[in-house]
């Protein structure tokens, strides 16, 4: 039994773990995706694959970490000190085939007590489109390469066949390296960490400790679900179309409070379908808990404790978890996203000062084609005309932040950089006033933008929102929908879709982007 | 002559005082926000009064005013700055609004988002547009500047920030707008990116720029008054201004860039490690800054300070070079408490000076990190600032009490668990910082400063498996002391090209431009001038750039790329474990700092009267009963367990350290293995 002090000083020494992984990840990672946008993620997990710390990074990741870790001790019995694991595979514990995870087992005295991970997203992960974001894939095959729980070390030491293997499938083989060797520097890191502090207290004193955490966090949920209204509610949230002809695909969440506990129950939702709206069993189980923790205070330690008081109930072949093969790419952020506001709008009546309007919908946009400058060819994604946040019971919603499994947390670049390294030319990048819904609170606005391709280039799209934006909450209005447009230069417009692929897109196009908002909150 | 060093803080206002000899005096006025002015005048009296002399006959034996100011840091926390126009590129008026896209607080989605430097109705496109090679995609339309101004003039704003897309490359447009700008709104504070900070990355730019607006007015009229009634009490020197890189300038070059001042209170402290590194200290120090309510962490590598140009100050993003400093949000005012978890914490709230800790009697009913301190012994309520405040200990036991009950802990456990558990919050955020700039801190020897650091300092050291801590006795007003050792200092940067093999004839160019920029602006200095080039460089499709030192003969040398490349891939290696050989490094900017070096001021050499020595009971793990010696009167090594005492701070002595005076004007302190 540990003593509160040594409880507290050890919960900040995982903090700072957990912590300093981020920074040397973010030093030391290659991609303008991990080291500008940084979407990676940390986690210390116990050998009971609960989440025991893990540093603020990207909220969707992070409630699937327990998950992997779960695959990969079921696929390897006798872990060893030096082992390094990865895995991506949506059907064995991943979330889907950009988020790779690197894991190095920690032992005290011979026994596995932690593991210590790095998530990160790849800028390619191979499949038939560059970045990994393919609407027209209705397979996992077509996504990418898939890594099911695999050891790639040899008595500790990396084995460079299997990360050539790796790299060979990817369209940027050094720069995967780079990233590679940076999360699995991180997570070693983290393990050398977590050694030291199982000498420096003794491992019973860090293990005791680690159940009090959890203990503690779950205390801390407990007590704020306790001033909850008792009861079941449901709620929907919609998407517009899977890309492949099936419209309105809806997420049903039936939420029961009862005795501090919650029960999500998500079966009633739509079937599996065609495209990669699909999620995989982890990321929807991730999705659950983000919405959980959003509706808490920020002060709740996130941990396995914290989400004791939550349950959650899926049916296998519906859209939040999809059957073994379908195609789930573009889940981490739709359906993720609708999974999240059904429950809010189910639990804004058990917790009206809590539940947040809706947060906007991703649609990215990727372009490709040859710099005329320097006759290179080139890879845009767009960050930029973000969608708004939605509003809550203390204020307005963020604009221009992004979409709820972001929430504010990815970067977007500079334009003068983005004009300098590309032929591009961005001739207007502000808020769209009005997008963002009405009501007490407003929904934050988004962001309007128009850009001029100035080569020759391809488009794709991948994302919603076209036609179903950001929910209002209790009684706000529901916040404006995305409209994209390109305009030719021969004067022709056209209406981008949310799941496209080959765009022609002429020397001199337009395109112009108006962002949803977020959704409003209160009745004004 | 005497040099003066002044630090106005928030509470109070510190001056140091150097004669020929090394003489140092020191003085403490109450610091006095509505205007600072005052406090500075009345510490200046009190420094006479302390050496026997009135205001003008001080100010007549005086050579040199080196200043500190938290004027321009106050208006950006408080968001009481000047009321500022924004001129823009028009289409991309939201910049500073946008903030990348990036909210504070991942998990606090009902926080509400704060209020933006510049409303958006004072944020004003004007019709123009370069491109990213500096040329002109759409002039600059005389009629949309005109309508601006007109809006601007009619609007009554003090300062305007002019701020186009890619003016870092082309100053052109900004120049002709602000000068239309002064023409038409005479009196008002017109400031431009290109003169701010000629850097691509358009936030960075126009938020460090809109920020030199905001607070440009409110520094130039305070220094201009402080300048005026120094004048008027018989003071004929120059005064300079402590920057937040570290150097000083002038009150007109500090007026100009007075966003470059956020951080000139603190630059003190750093200076003072600096000086005490280049005195014999340790070349390898971290600065441990320990205040009522935060802690502030600075590093100093081979005698030298970090820069760094991240630096948010209230809602401002401020991108000029800066002393890199970490806050930690606890210090001996943050309050113990239970949480919602059932488990004890320490901070983030903050006694401060108002209700207090609980022993010193006013409202504070909630333990603090200094209640500890004291139902531990390691405070003398007899003697605490000097005397000037008497503890309650009983105070202090009862908010122990009411809060070891919760935890089951009696309350002299409740108070070492505090004790502890700050110093464990302590190490680790010093762990993070350190890392964060590649550094492993166990070479390192721990400074400990500021009023609350003496008694966690030893234990701090311990946790990181640092060998040495050093307490230097200026400690109460180190800030001050350290202004008298800094030298004039300008900071200029130039972006290049951004892809490719670096152009090195493009940088010297740069360089040559801005050597010039440097010895034009310290043209009245009559010392001699020295310069130092540095890059800023990284991989490709890397986004933090790494500073590499640059030897000026690369910059005309047929293999000055190569050359220059192999140190960025040495530097990578050193700080991130691996380099990329093969790949040609992006030159991203190239930065040159031109000094002036001031007269160098003699270490101290007086020390004050000794005090009589006593013995207290303290509790460290048991309670026993240690020494206690005056700081001042040390004239031998002091082997742990003990407490050293001085009038502003304790410093204790754990079994096994050994404390060693040194004449230089610091206790050196040796931790057992």
């Amino acid at each position: 039994m540990s003593d509160p002090v040594t409880i507290s000083v050890l919960q900040n020494r995982l903090n700072a773990v957990a912590e300093e992984m981020g920074e040397a990840m973010l030093h030391t990672s290659y991609s303008q995706i991990l080291n500008s946008s940084r979407d990676f993620s940390i986690g210390i997990v116990d050998a009971a694959c609960r989440l025991v710390a893990q540093a603020d990074h990207i909220p969707i990741h992070v409630g699937a970490l327990p998950w992997a870790v779960r695959a990969v001790a079921d696929a390897f019995a006798s872990p060893a000190a030096g082992d390094v694991y990865l895995l991506n595979d949506p059907y064995a514990g991943g979330s889907h085939l950009p988020d790779l995870t690197a894991f190095v087992p920690v032992f005290a005295g011979g026994r596995l007590v932690f593991w210590s991970m790095v998530r990160a997203h790849q800028s390619d992960i191979g499949g038939a489109t560059m970045g990994g974001y393919n609407p027209g894939a209705t397979e996992i095959w077509q996504e990418g390469v898939r890594v099911p729980p695999i050891r790639i070390t040899d008595n500790g030491v990396i084995r460079d066949d299997l990360v050539r293997m790796l790299a060979a499938n990817v369209r940027h083989p050094a720069d995967f390296r780079g990233d590679l060797a940076a999360m699995i520097g991180a997570a070693r890191l983290g393990e050398r960490r977590m050694l030291e502090a199982l000498a420096e207290f003794g491992a019973e004193t860090v293990l005791a400790a680690v159940d009090a955490m959890l203990d503690g966090a779950e205390r801390h949920a407990r007590a704020i679900v306790a001033t909850w209204a008792e009861g079941t509610w449901t709620g929907e949230a919609r998407l517009d179309d899977d890309g492949h002809g099936t419209q309105d695909v809806t997420v049903r969440a039936t939420v029961t409070v009862a005795d501090s506990n919650v029960t999500v129950d998500l079966s009633a939702s739509d079937p599996q379908v065609k495209g990669f709206i699909n999620s995989s069993h982890a990321n929807m189980q991730s999705a659950v808990a983000m919405a959980f923790a959003y509706l808490l205070d920020p002060e709740v330690a996130r941990n396995a404790g914290a989400f004791r008081p939550l349950t959650v109930i899926a049916r296998e072949g519906t859209v939040v978890w999809a059957r073994e093969g379908a195609p789930v790419t573009m889940c981490t952020s739709h359906c993720a996203d609708e999974i999240v506001e059904a429950i809010i709008v189910a639990l804004a009546n058990a917790c009206p000062e809590r539940a947040m309007g809706g947060w906007g919908r991703r649609l990215r946009v990727a372009i490709e084609g040859t710099d005329p400058r320097t006759q290179r060819r080139f890879i845009w994604h767009m960050f930029h005309a973000r969608p708004g946040g939605g509003a809550s019971a203390n204020g307005d919603g963020w604009p221009n932040a992004g979409e709820w499994h972001t929430v504010g947390g990815l970067k977007f670049g500079s334009i003068e950089v983005a004009e300098a390294r590309f032929p591009l030319h961005f001739e207007h990048h502000e808020f769209n006033p009005g997008s963002g819904g009405a009501g007490r609170h407003r929904g934050g606005d988004g962001g309007a933008m128009w850009l001029r391709v100035e080569a020759p280039a391809t488009a794709n799209t991948a994302g919603d929102g076209l036609r179903y934006g950001a929910r209002g909450m209790l009684g706000g209005a529901d916040g404006k929908v995305h409209r994209y447009t390109l305009h030719r230069p021969d004067g022709s417009e056209r209406p981008l879709g949310s799941k496209e692929v080959g765009i022609d897109v002429p020397d001199g196009s337009r395109l112009h982007i108006l962002a949803g908002g977020g959704g409003g909150w209160g009745r004004r | 002559m005497l040099t003066i060093g002044i630090d106005v803080g928030g509470t109070f206002t510190d001056l140091a005082g150097i004669d020929e000899a090394g003489r140092t005096s020191i003085a403490k006025a109450a610091s006095t926000p509505h205007d600072p002015s005052d406090g500075v005048l009345e510490g200046l009296s009190l420094l006479a009064q302390g050496l026997g002399l009135d205001l003008p006959g001080l100010l007549a034996a005086t050579s040199r005013i080196v200043h500190g100011t938290t004027v321009a840091t106050n208006a950006l926390l408080e968001g009481k700055g000047a009321r500022v126009g924004m001129l823009t590129t028009e289409g991309h008026r939201d910049i500073i609004e946008m903030r990348e896209g990036l909210k504070p607080e991942r998990y606090n989605l009902r926080l509400p988002p704060s209020p933006a430097l510049v409303p958006r109705g004072l944020r004003i496109g004007v019709r123009e547009r370069l491109r990213a090679d500096g040329s002109v995609e759409i002039a600059l339309d005389p009629a949309s500047l005109d309508a601006a101004l007109d809006l601007l003039a009619a609007d009554g704003v003090q300062g305007v920030a002019i701020c186009f897309l890619h003016a870092w490359r082309n100053p052109a447009h900004e120049q002709l707008a602000a000068a239309a700008a002064r023409a038409r709104l005479p009196g008002v504070f017109v400031t431009t990116s290109s003169d701010v900070l000629p850097q691509i990355k358009e936030y960075e730019r126009f938020s460090t720029t809109v920020a030199n607006a905001l607070v440009g007015p409110i520094v130039q009229t305070y220094l201009g008054r402080l300048e005026t009634r120094l004048a008027a009490a018989g003071y004929a020197g120059p005064l300079f201004i402590m920057l937040s890189h570290g150097g000083v300038a002038t009150v007109a070059e500090a007026g100009l860039l007075a966003a470059g001042t956020a951080l000139s209170g603190p630059a003190g402290g750093v200076a003072a490690l600096t000086a005490l590194a280049r005195q014999g200290a340790g070349a390898y120090l971290v600065g441990f800054d320990m205040g009522g309510t935060s802690t502030d962490i600075a590093l100093i590598r081979a005698g030298a300070a970090f820069l760094s140009s991240a630096r948010g100050v209230g809602e401002a993003r401020i991108a000029l070079p800066s002393l890199d400093i970490t806050t930690l949000g606890a210090g001996g005012g943050s309050i113990a408490h239970l949480g919602a978890d059932g488990m004890l914490h320490v901070g983030p709230r903050s006694a401060g000076a108002a209700p207090g800790p609980a022993c010193y009697g006013t409202d504070g009913s909630e333990p603090t990190v200094t209640d500890a301190n004291l139902a531990l012994g390691y405070l003398d309520p007899a003697n605490f600032l000097g005397g000037r405040r008497h503890l309650d200990v009983g105070a202090a036991q009862a908010a122990l009490h009411r809060l070891g009950t919760t935890l089951g802990l009696n309350p002299v456990e409740t108070a070492a668990g505090i004790h502890r558990l700050v110093n464990a919050r302590m190490a680790d955020g010093i762990r993070v910082a350190t890392v964060r700039r590649g550094i492993d801190p166990r070479r390192f020897a721990l400074l400990g400063f500021g009023g609350a650091a003496g008694l966690h300092a030893t234990a701090v050291a311990a946790a990181l498996g640092m060998r040495r801590v050093v307490v230097p006795v200026q400690a109460a007003v180190l800030s001050a002391w350290g202004m008298l050792n800094t030298d004039l200092r300008v900071e200029l940067v130039r972006s290049l090209s951004q892809s490719g093999a670096p152009d090195i004839a493009q940088a010297a160019d740069a360089v040559q431009a801005m050597q010039a920029e440097g010895n034009a602006r310290l043209r009245w200095f009559d010392g001699e001038l020295r310069s130092a080039i540095t890059a800023d460089m990284r991989y490709g499709e890397q986004v933090s750039d790494i500073q590499v030192a640059v030897d000026p003969a690369w910059l005309t040398a047929p293999d000055g790329a190569e050359r220059l490349a192999a140190a960025f891939h040495d530097r990578h290696a050193a700080l991130y474990t691996y380099a990329l050989p093969d790949r040609m490094p992006v030159l991203v900017n190239i930065r040159v700092t031109v000094t002036g070096g001031m007269p160098p001021v003699p270490a101290t050499s007086n020390l004050p009267t000794p005090a009589p020595v006593g013995r207290r009971n303290v509790y460290l793990g048991d309670w026993q009963e240690v020494a206690v010696h005056r700081l001042d009167a040390l004239d031998r090594p002091i082997t742990g367990p003990a407490l050293i005492e001085s009038e502003t701070t304790t410093i204790l002595l754990r079994t096994g350290d050994v404390a060693r005076p040194d004449p230089r004007g610091w206790l050196g302190i040796d931790l057992p293995d």
